[in-house]
């Protein structure tokens, strides 16, 4: 132990004695950390983004759909229960929305338009995207409201606004068209954009009337469901299955399976950029950090002549190497963690809506940090401290004791 | 494991090389250093290896304290033999028994005087308080009892070779190398330098072994032995 705090105060100071060059090493380690969680933390967000897009849709983390309701999305592959829905133990819901969600025709004055229609309980949808809409105008007042909310974007394409009429086609239950005159409630904007061009809402019950039949007066196209976590989606949607068995009961994965398989590849994405990164710096660190060994020659000849044995002598190199590494780390940490809460608000990706929206991403991408990643990024960084350490400290095993006596 | 040797009394070997060779090879070329050098050192001698450069005086003192290696012979310091020893048990060897004072002083430039004499006994796992205390009473030996806290670079030549001097023998080694120890000093810091040693050699009958090619050292020493091309020419007792 003794030697020990004997080789790290050597190290410590040797750090200091070289003081100006290993600013320039901190600097750039830090750097390279920071940039580093920086851009990961963004990588993150955009696959959190991507998560909850996907789940805050109209999908929810679980969709129970009619079956053949996805490949024939019309009402007479609706469903209709008498009794209430039950979640189980293995299904912590934060809540559910029963909706109709139908492909219909929409028509001004001037334009017509395909758009989905959507019955919507408002009431229930403070777990989807309608939650969040600015609507101007008024919105839905409850189930049976039989006024329409579309979007800014659509109402600009119809060339119709708040107040106005318009028509509305719509396959009902019984596979005959309905066509309907809707006066628009509100207008609201959306954080994407496809919502606001794709999306028209009206009141479930309302929209219900308009489609049922007789025999079939309250269908029902989807019941999505949002858990409290995403880590609960396999044994809740399992347990719904086990529930309803003639009812088809997905999970967001099965829905959106490039979005799924984006959000797997991110944390691929983050260490592979973190060691590209990491790599390129690696080069600069075992280049100075060799000729910091060579320069020091006869001093490490001394040690060696003194009776320190290669051991201890790879111990001193690698506690060197591994201090600046450390150093740099912790303040490149810091730094990436001071940039990230710089971009608290978030970058504003609206000038690129149309290329964002198809990965999936909102417009607005925040940074996330987590602990982990944090962990992740430090354990790494001191890794790739050993392993450059591994190069200097080599070329100090082969110092001779005979290298004191260099005059 | 090479543990330390006991302190001897005169006229017992502490040094041994018999039928010493070292050769370098220069661009395949064989360089013979030592040619079958044979020298006896005893405890309590203070003995001069001389010549001019090349003579094999500094490898003859290397291959001694065990910083080099030589190609056929037998050389013993106390009772090890050097020849059956790996890098590891060299290095503890030198830990344990020798004491080297090299030109350049050496000193490890970012420890204090005080923490440079404590670092081979930090190394030999002497405990804080007694390791201390043994560094203090080495440079108050020497004279420096008030310079412990300064950093090598703060300190002149000759301060800086009398801390040396104090980090060589404050582990008691059984044997004190010195390469031309004076050869950055000016003539009366040397002067006083070899007073020094002498003191050792005389009241602590600390057996030195220093390679020179200065006569004033020479004339401190008890002991000449000139050498040339490798090989001992003459070996003789001075009147010092």
């Amino acid at each position: 132990m003794g030697t020990l705090t004997l080789l790290f105060h050597l190290s410590l100071r040797n750090i200091v004695r070289y003081r100006r060059r290993n600013f320039f090493l901190f600097a750039a380690i830090a750097v390279a950390v920071g940039g580093s969680t920086l851009s990961n933390s963004l990588i993150r967000g955009w696959q959190v983004d991507m998560l909850e897009t996907a789940v805050s849709g109209l999908t929810g983390h679980i969709k129970i759909q009619a079956p053949g309701f996805a490949d024939d999305p019309s009402a007479q592959n609706a469903f209709s229960y008498s009794k209430p829905i039950v979640f189980g133990e293995q299904t912590p819901i934060l809540g559910f929305a029963q909706r109709i969600n139908l492909p219909a025709v929409i028509s001004s004055e001037r334009e017509t338009r395909g758009v989905s229609l959507v019955g919507v309980d408002p009431a229930m949808e403070d777990i989807s995207l309608y939650r969040d809409f600015e609507v101007e105008g008024e919105t839905l007042t409850g189930p049976e409201d039989g006024r329409l909310l579309i979007g800014k974007m659509l109402a600009e394409t119809l060339q119709t606004k708040l107040g106005r009429r318009v028509v509305v086609i719509v396959e009902g239950a019984d596979g005959k068209s309905r066509e309907r005159g809707y006066r628009i409630a509100g207008v609201f904007e959306a954080p994407m954009e496809w919502s606001e061009k794709m999306l028209v809402f009206t009141g479930l019950t309302a929209l219900q009337r308009t489609v049922g039949t007789d025999d079939f007066a309250s269908p029902v196209t989807e019941l999505s469901v949002v858990l409290q976590t995403d880590e609960d989606r396999v044994a809740a949607r399992d347990e719904l299955i086990a529930r309803y068995p003639k009812l088809e009961v997905k999970d967001w994965r099965q829905m959106q399976p490039q979005i799924a398989e984006i959000v797997d590849l991110v944390d691929a994405i983050m260490v592979i950029w973190f060691i590209l990164i990491m790599s390129a710096l690696t080069f600069g660190l075992v280049n100075t950090l060799i000729a910091t060994v060579m320069q020091r020659t006869q001093e490490l000849g001394l040690l060696r002549a003194l009776g320190m044995n290669q051991r201890l002598l790879l111990i001193q190199v690698v506690m060197e190497c591994v201090g600046i590494m450390v150093v740099g780390v912790i303040v490149g940490l810091l730094l990436g963690v001071a940039m990230v809460f710089g971009l608290g608000d978030g970058i504003d990706l609206a000038a690129f809506s149309e290329s964002v929206e198809a990965f999936g991403m909102s417009t607005l991408l925040k940074p996330i940090l987590t602990i982990e990643d944090l962990l992740l990024f430090g354990g790494l960084s001191v890794l790739v401290g050993l392993f450059a350490s591994f190069f200097p400290a080599r070329r100090a095993l082969k110092i001779s004791p005979l290298m004191a006596m260099n005059r | 494991m090479t543990e330390p040797i006991p302190q001897t009394t005169a006229a017992t070997p502490v040094v041994q090389c018999r039928d010493v060779q070292r050769v370098y090879q220069q661009h395949s070329v064989p360089v013979y250093a030592l040619r079958g050098a044979n020298l006896t050192i005893n405890a309590g001698e203070f003995v001069s290896l001389a010549g001019p450069s090349g003579s094999g005086k500094s490898t003859l003192l290397n291959v001694i304290g065990g910083l080099d290696g030589f190609d056929s012979g037998e050389v013993t310091v106390g009772d090890i033999d050097l020849g059956t020893l790996n890098a590891t048990e060299l290095a503890e060897m030198r830990l344990n028994n020798v004491g080297f004072v090299f030109q350049a002083y050496n000193l490890i430039p970012v420890l204090s005087a005080r923490e440079n004499v404590e670092f081979i006994l930090q190394l030999q796992g002497v405990a804080s308080e007694e390791r201390q205390e043994r560094a203090n009473t080495a440079l108050q030996s020497l004279g420096l009892g008030d310079l412990g806290s300064r950093r090598p670079g703060e300190l002149s030549g000759g301060q800086q070779q009398r801390v040396a001097i104090a980090r060589a023998i404050v582990t008691d080694p059984v044997l004190l190398l010195a390469d031309e120890p004076t050869a950055n000093l000016d003539s009366k810091t040397t002067s006083e330098l070899l007073e020094v040693l002498q003191e050792l050699n005389r009241q602590q009958d600390m057996t030195i072994v220093t390679a020179t090619h200065d006569p004033i050292v020479m004339g401190y020493t008890s002991r000449q032995v000139a050498m040339m091309d490798g090989e001992i020419q003459q070996d003789s007792a001075t009147a010092a």
